[in-house]
């Protein structure tokens, strides 16, 4: 057990970001959209449309992440006649799963990002001509970003942590690369390397996420 | 012909009526001054006119258009158009906080309209001096007072030239002091005749720049003059007490 030897397995744990790393960046830039097209729709005026994304975010929120994963990866296939249509590899699972979790997470922070914005800024928009498109896209949003960024961060954060479930559908990440080195060698120090490994890339995410927030203070 | 004629006007929430009957008119270089108790009915009536609030009953006719014909609303696009020539100050100012005082005014407009930016900028500078705050158009409206924030909204108002201004007590959030500069801003606005109706408690400003006060209770025009009339001599019992009130 010498420190070149910790280093070399530092160096294989790395090369697992990418994995780790590229799941992250797809799910944020996906579910943050999507999350609010969900909002969107559980705001619908249409009820059946809003009953129906409202008991998906509903379902999504309340089952467990890993359930979910496991279902898109091994369940969906099996489901007779359409599963044949929705065979994912590994990495598009988790995604797909992923995806639809946090966007529905997202879809609730926006919302209450939305309650927080007053009456009167609609109002004022109105009066002042604006259509319903550009009251949402020029008044609405931006403030309901800045309200609703702290929690976006904090769940970004959580994120990458989560990416490590991908280890129960045999996703090479930086879990599942730790644990097969650990078998390997027998060395738990692996465990700590990879630990130093998430707390840097949730460093770099925090910090992305604190600049987001002053850029956006008013 | 009047400018506005307000016929039948009903309005309620569920089972409270809220406007019973409204007849009234605003013509050309009015300044309508609404007053009367909390609840009464006026700001109500002053958002039905620029379609915050839906009526139950009634005609509203502007500049010879209907904007509802005996309860039926005109085509979207038709309210839009009427509606586009009414400027609204609210009482809680809503300025658009993510934008500086500059984009609250030139962003509105030139969505709008279409305007380039260079004529939205110099219709910005002139309105900004004009309520005397160009050296504070590039701040954000929480850096202003209350009484600054309000002369800007009056300035964003302004912007697309609106034919009537329709103010829903404008300093009822402001202390005395910035009570006085934002109302210097309407006078000025009523000295160049500015059609204007106002919903306000201020009464000496008031019989200063009404050229008909309305004197709204529970729903209903109790009774309506010149300020010499409504406040010299009141002729509704109701009218005298609120006034008594009022001059305490």
């Amino acid at each position: 057990m010498n420190l070149e030897y910790i280093l070399n397995a530092g160096k294989t744990i790395l090369l697992s970001c990418g994995v780790t790393i590229r799941l992250f960046a797809i799910v944020l830039a996906v579910s943050i959209p999507l999350g609010f097209i969900f909002t969107m729709l559980a705001g619908c005026k249409v009820s059946p449309v809003r009953w129906l994304m409202k008991g998906l975010i509903y379902l999504l929120r309340g089952t467990p992440l890993m359930l979910q994963l496991l279902f898109v990866y091994f369940g969906v296939p099996n489901i007779p006649g359409l599963g044949q249509y929705f065979l994912f590899d590994r990495f598009s699972a988790a995604c797909f799963a992923f995806i639809l979790n946090y966007a529905a997470y997202l879809a609730e922070i926006y919302r209450g990002g939305l309650l927080a914005i007053d009456q009167g800024q609609y109002e004022a928009a109105k009066v002042l001509g604006l259509t319903r498109l550009q009251t949402m896209t020029r008044v609405i949003i931006p403030q309901m970003i800045r309200v609703a960024l702290p929690a976006v961060g904090n769940e970004a954060v959580t994120l990458l942590k989560d990416t490590a479930l991908g280890f129960t559908i045999g996703l090479v990440e930086i879990t599942h690369v730790t644990k097969t080195m650990v078998n390997n060698s027998g060395n738990p120090m692996m465990y700590a390397v990879a630990a130093v490994v998430y707390l840097v890339i949730n460093m770099l995410i925090t910090f992305a996420f604190k600049k987001a927030e002053q850029k956006t203070s008013f | 012909m009047a400018f506005i004629e307000i016929r039948n006007l009903k309005k309620s929430f569920h089972s409270l009526e809220v406007l019973r009957d409204i007849n009234f008119e605003v013509n050309r270089g009015d300044v309508i001054v609404v007053i009367g108790s909390s609840g009464s009915g006026k700001s109500t009536l002053l958002r039905c006119l620029i379609d915050l609030e839906k009526i139950d009953g009634g005609t509203v006719k502007v500049d010879d258009e209907y904007l509802i014909e005996d309860g039926r609303y005109a085509h979207k696009n038709q309210v839009k158009k009427i509606t586009a020539k009414m400027g609204m100050v609210f009482q809680s100012f809503n300025l658009f906080p993510h934008m500086t005082v500059q984009n609250n005014l030139i962003t509105p407009y030139m969505l709008t309209t279409g305007e380039s930016r260079e004529e939205a900028l110099k219709r910005s500078d002139a309105l900004l001096a004009k309520v005397g705050l160009q050296d504070k158009k590039n701040e954000h409206p929480s850096k202003l007072s209350g009484g600054q924030k309000q002369r800007v909204a009056i300035a964003r108002a302004l912007m697309k030239s609106p034919e009537i201004m329709l103010f829903d007590e404008p300093t009822s959030a402001l202390d005395p002091e910035l009570t006085q500069e934002v109302l210097a801003t309407i006078k000025q606005l009523a000295k160049e005749h500015m059609t204007m109706v106002i919903v306000t408690h201020e009464m000496s400003f008031a019989r200063e720049v009404a050229t008909k006060v309305v004197f709204m209770d529970n729903g209903s025009i109790l009774e309506e003059g010149t300020p010499g009339e409504i406040f010299g001599s009141p002729k509704e019992a109701r009218t005298i007490e609120f006034l008594g009130y009022s001059e305490k």
